[in-house]
């Protein structure tokens, strides 16, 4: 168990390490003297240029910026943005709970949704309860997030507002803390954007899964021995057909808490998707490798978790 | 996986074919499995109607010069006195000429998806091709050679597909500049690992199989087995999974240029033209220009998947239909001649009774 954590404890700087390096790059393959001249403000004088490069720490060769910056990772602190010179840490931390509000609320519910599609789907194959969960399963899997974030706000907040029924607030995101009420209510709308797209995955992943299981071999033996349908469909079927749906919600989970950036910008909601896509558009360096290395660091550490959750569903996987 | 391609499948038609039970016409029949997998697609009905729906597209975006030219409208001119009211408020569809109405500088809707749809194929076609080949290439050496190849090959796919690909596109476009070119390759770079993991899968099991032996105690060289011999049987996965590829792909395009780091205006992209309608909440004035680009990407994208989902049934042997032999076109005209001469008879058996 130690062992394992260590193990990936180690892939996890291995993949940050390469990972960060290829976004110095990426961004290096252009000119930095360009890049400092962007953040010396317009018709900027050479040496205001200058002295921004030298601010801006760009003066420095490509490998000591690196260097500088793996040195910062390390003391925890991703470093000042080019832009306004506010710590990147604090802005993080101002747009990371939006993030995590929208995924978390979605994840729920499209596990909510897309499982028990999948499950009535796979138990009864080819029967019209099938081909309605099928049906589903294509038509969201067809819909990119922004058109049906879109097509919600035009119906449900637009024209039901226009009818003089305000169930559904604009586009906006209001913060726990200040009111758990309303924080819900503003989510809602980008919660089912993103729940609906992602539990159209999920029900053709549980229905291909389940419908694997329910042909082999034990599960006749768990009927022979005189077993409810019920039991062995749920107790037997479901919970061997669920490891491929825990390692989908990793990957889901961990990518999209670092940036839901479609739902975000459909919903102006102001998370870690629209600080990069932002930052993106600024060329403004060290935001874009601090969301990089969140985005990585997501995604292996649900990774981790995934492996332990496995262990647990399934006594044959030993964790090495 | 079957061995599509590989030998041509002699079965007794009869079995399958409820109409025609005994009889003097009993016969063999030879098909590849090419024509059983047609066959089986043929009588698919959503795949078919599927495929039309993208033929019709491929269509409209070839003669998409000659469409505008007949409908009056380029994509690109702003109409401004006869394409928006004045007060500077689009025009509604069906109105002024305009099909499907004009968007916020008067431009029409119509003539804008038409040339959209060159974009979304071919970014989505241009880049599953290009994914596909090197995936194909990369899966095929990892699978063959097996070794440190295979270990670096398949480490470095792994790396590739847990990057955050989305911030990785948006980052690379932007440093560059953005252009049509560079979101195709950009697409590819991220997809083709899949193709190159299924790719794997498939060769590793298919190296062991006799005809590789065979080929391989005749002395062929590694790469006319690997191309000649093992690429064949791989031809029905790539065939699926490029078709469900492609719908992927295209959103990804529509998703970059709604982000406003993909095709840039004013060329017509589904995308772009969905974020122009988003921008200023302009669509809760004008609702056309925001739903119509939105229908024809759903519509384009629900057709690839629906068409991946009915090859599936058709070439896949693990999947639904695929067991299902269904009667040649000779076995079809001879069961409706039987059955019209059977009620013929019927009907002379009556008159003779009457």
């Amino acid at each position: 168990m130690t062992r394992f954590v260590l193990r990936r404890l180690l892939y996890l700087v291995i993949v940050l390490v390469i990972i960060t390096f290829v976004t110095y790059v990426i961004f290096f393959a252009g000119n930095p003297t360009n890049l400092a001249g962007r953040f010396a403000g317009r018709d900027a004088s050479p040496q205001a240029i200058k002295d921004a490069a030298v601010r801006l720490g760009l003066n420095h060769g490509f490998f000591y910026q690196y260097w500088h910056y793996l040195l910062g990772l390390l003391h925890g602190s991703f470093g000042l943005d080019y832009q306004n010179q506010v710590p990147i840490n604090s802005e993080i931390a101002r747009a990371f709970p939006v993030t995590a509000s929208l995924v978390l609320g979605a994840s729920i519910l499209w596990l909510l949704i897309g499982i028990p599609i999948g499950i009535m789907s796979a138990t009864h194959p080819r029967s019209l309860r099938d081909r309605m969960g099928t049906t589903f399963a294509l038509t969201f899997l067809s819909m990119p997030t922004f058109v049906l974030g879109l097509l919600l706000l035009l119906v449900l907040y637009y024209y039901l507002t226009q009818a003089g029924i305000t169930w559904f607030p604009p586009a906006g995101y209001v913060s726990f803390t200040q009111s758990p009420a309303q924080w819900a209510v503003h989510l809602i709308l980008p919660w089912f954007t993103l729940a609906l797209v992602q539990a159209a995955v999920y029900t053709r992943l549980v229905r291909g899964s389940l419908l694997d299981v329910l042909g082999e071999d034990y599960i006749r033996t768990a009927r022979a021995k005189g077993l409810s349908r019920r039991t062995v469909i749920y107790k037997h079927g479901v919970r061997a057909a669920l490891t491929p749906v825990v390692t989908q919600l990793g990957i889901d989970v961990g990518t999209l808490l670092a940036g839901a950036f479609v739902t975000e910008q459909v919903f102006g909601l102001t998370g870690l998707g629209q600080l990069a896509l932002n930052a993106i558009r600024n060329s403004d360096l060290p935001v874009v490798a601090a969301v990089v290395v969140l985005a990585a660091s997501f995604i292996v550490v649900m990774n981790t978790i995934v492996d332990l959750v496995y262990a647990v569903l399934d006594p044959r996987v030993r964790l090495a | 996986m079957s061995l599509i391609g590989a030998d041509v499948r002699i079965e007794v038609a009869e079995e399958h074919n409820p109409d025609r039970k005994g009889g003097a016409d009993r016969e063999f029949v030879g098909r590849t499995p090419w024509q059983l997998a047609w066959a089986r697609l043929r009588r698919d009905r959503v795949a078919m109607v599927s495929l039309g729906f993208i033929v019709f597209l491929m269509l409209v975006a070839i003669f998409a010069p000659l469409l505008t030219a007949l409908i009056g409208h380029g994509p690109n001119t702003q109409y401004s006195t006869t394409g928006l009211s004045p007060s500077g408020i689009p025009v509604a569809p069906g109105h002024n000429g305009f099909l499907l109405g004009t968007d916020d500088q008067g431009r029409d809707v119509l003539s804008r998806i038409i040339y959209g749809a060159r974009i979304s194929l071919e970014v989505g076609v241009g880049a599953t091709a290009l994914a596909l080949g090197v995936g194909l290439v990369v899966g095929l050496l990892a699978g063959y050679y097996g070794g440190w190849i295979d270990a670096l090959l398949a480490r470095f796919m792994d790396i590739l597909l847990s990057f955050p690909i989305l911030l990785f596109a948006l980052a690379i476009i932007a440093r560059f500049g953005p252009s049509l070119d560079l979101v195709l390759i950009v697409i590819a770079m991220f997809s083709w690992p899949y193709i190159g993991r299924l790719v794997r899968g498939q060769v590793i099991s298919l190296r062991e199989r006799e005809f590789v032996e065979a080929a391989r105690a005749l002395g062929s060289s590694d790469l006319r087995i690997m191309f000649v011999e093992i690429a064949p049987n791989l031809i029905a996965l790539a065939v699926i999974y490029a078709t469900l590829l492609i719908p992927v792909n295209i959103v990804t395009e529509a998703t970059l240029s709604f982000l406003g780091l993909g095709v840039l205006p004013p060329t017509a992209s589904w995308g772009n033209m969905i974020a122009e309608a988003q921008t200023g909440d302009l669509f809760t004035v004008a609702w056309w220009f925001l739903v119509f680009p939105c229908v024809a990407l759903v519509l384009t994208t629900l057709a690839f998947n629906l068409l991946g989902d009915g090859l599936r049934d058709a070439l896949d042997p693990r999947h639904g239909r695929s067991n299902i032999i269904p009667p040649t076109k000779q076995q079809r005209v001879l069961a409706k001649l039987r059955k019209r001469t059977a009620r013929e008879a019927a009907r002379e058996a009556e008159r003779a009774n009457a």
